[in-house]
């Protein structure tokens, strides 16, 4: 249906170019070829992106559709991303205020994002470390069960740092926070899933 | 980044953003060589730092967690291309309008592609029936139009019939002229394509009203979709016989079409 399409624009392109064909249709390949760099960069993030949105909604079908608006958003403003800015982040920022739009979204930005204030945050907190807590860590469920119970604010960031692997400057794009604010949450989200943990496997964490 | 410049190696232990930007991999290098020189002599930061990118990796699989359905990949695809079939389509490209014009095409495909995964066939169904229609209606209306002459220019079915002949993967009968309706008459002939398959489209007069007969194999049909019998004024008539389906366009008396179309349907029948 969309090859039908799109192949005789190409196919016309590769005719020796008289002025005319030229001028009719000087934007259209460009923009196949914009909609085929998009694909290659965008399609490769559609697990993760997935993965991110159920954490976001805890719904699959919610999932599905925020991350299809976020591709169709992503398509629509593909003409702006800057060639030098880390794609991953600026489609998972897509992402992420495409939920902040949607009803669940507007409910989880309702709770303020507390532990940001410099008060609150126990920053001197080193937690104790013995040995064997090397080999707890290990436990999935424990950590799934973790992972659950952790503010959506704290869980998101870890998200993007440890699953998603992506830098903290780029993590403060996607969260439009300064990068401060990123290294702040991450200690907090880390010692606060250590709690977690330690609750759940005895006081031995 | 915080400042883990004068960090001491001997006394003053990591501070938890140290740490985790040490893991993280996001200090400067001569932060990051600082920080490995102080963990050569703290055991307890050591243990800390191991403690930390264990439950670092530990997360990362914790948190991969959520598989797309199998599908969906797809479904996706489909939107994205025919979102990018709109915009293409659009003549004015920096035309602002055109954000808000792409969206409920979009979705609209969106919304066609995920009915088509719960039902292929009713989609289809629906999807062809509309379509050929429309179709069966655009060629006669391209029949009516003064430059448009069939291939073949004979009242007289003996010329027209073997036309046909290697020009159609089936064949079939035309009534004798005796076994026509009253005030019907045949025009003459061309081959068409309907719905994808070749067809043959005789076209008869009746009372002076421009008749299409549109013939396809039945046998390499799709499954047999509903055609209404009336779009825009036109009266759509369709019959079947074991081997060939019929479809009449006009805009005729509808009884005098039936008429006609029992004729075409009686001369399939074996004599």
């Amino acid at each position: 249906m969309f090859h039908s399409q799109c192949l005789p624009v190409y196919a016309v392109s590769l005719l020796p170019r008289n002025l005319r064909q030229t001028e009719a249709l000087r934007t259209m390949p460009s923009d196949l070829t914009r909609g085929a760099d998009f694909e290659q960069l965008a399609l490769p993030l559609f697990a993760s992106l997935y993965n991110h949105a159920f954490w976001l909604t805890r719904n699959q079908a919610e999932a599905e559709d925020l991350v299809q608006e976020t591709f169709s958003k992503a398509l629509r403003a593909f003409d702006a991303f800057q060639s030098d800015t880390n794609f991953k982040a600026w489609i998972f920022r897509i992402l992420r205020n495409t939920f902040l739009t949607t009803r669940a979204g507007i409910a989880a930005s309702r709770t303020v994002f507390l532990e940001d204030h410099p008060d609150t945050l126990e920053t001197t907190a080193s937690g104790p470390t013995p040995e064997e807590n090397l080999i707890r860590l290990d436990n999935q469920a424990a950590l799934h069960a973790a992972l659950e119970q952790l503010k959506p604010s704290l869980r998101e960031v870890l998200l993007l740092c440890d699953v998603e692997e992506i830098k903290y400057k780029d993590i403060a794009l996607i969260l439009d926070v300064p990068i401060g604010t990123v290294m702040s949450r991450i200690s907090r989200a880390r010692s606060t899933l250590r709690q977690l943990l330690q609750q759940q496997l005895g006081e031995s964490l | 980044m915080t400042q883990p410049t004068q960090l001491n190696q001997f006394t003053e232990h990591l501070n938890p953003d140290t740490l985790n930007a040490f893991i993280d991999g996001e200090l400067p290098p001569t932060n990051q060589q600082e920080i490995e020189r102080h963990l050569t002599n703290c055991h307890a930061c050591t243990l800390r730092v191991l403690s930390a990118t264990r439950l670092k990796a530990a997360t990362a699989r914790a948190g991969h967690r959520f598989a797309p359905a199998p599908d969906a990949l797809a479904r996706l695809i489909v939107q994205l291309r025919s979102q990018q079939t709109q915009t293409k389509d659009q003549p004015q490209t920096k035309n602002p309008a055109r954000i808000y014009s792409i969206r409920p095409a979009a979705w609209a495909a969106l919304a066609a592609a995920i009915l088509l995964t719960i039902s292929l066939l009713g989609w289809r169904q629906l999807h062809q029936t509309n379509t050929l229609a429309a179709e069966l209606l655009d060629q006669h209306l391209a029949t009516l139009s003064s430059g448009a002459t069939p291939q073949v220019i004979s009242t007289d079915r003996h010329t027209v019939k073997p036309w046909f002949q290697g020009r159609l993967p089936f064949s079939f009968n035309l009534p004798d002229t005796t076994a026509l309706p009253p005030d019907t008459t045949l025009k003459g002939a061309d081959l068409t394509y309907l719905d994808g398959q070749p067809a043959a489209l005789l076209l008869f007069t009746i009372h002076k009203h421009e008749v299409s007969i549109f013939l396809t194999q039945r046998a390499t049909g799709p499954t047999l979709t509903t055609v209404p019998s009336t779009r825009a004024g036109f009266t759509l008539q369709t019959a079947t016989t074991p081997d060939l389906r019929i479809i009449a366009v006009s805009d005729v008396n509808p009884t005098d079409l039936d008429l006609l179309v029992a004729s075409l349907v009686h001369a399939q029948s074996p004599a």
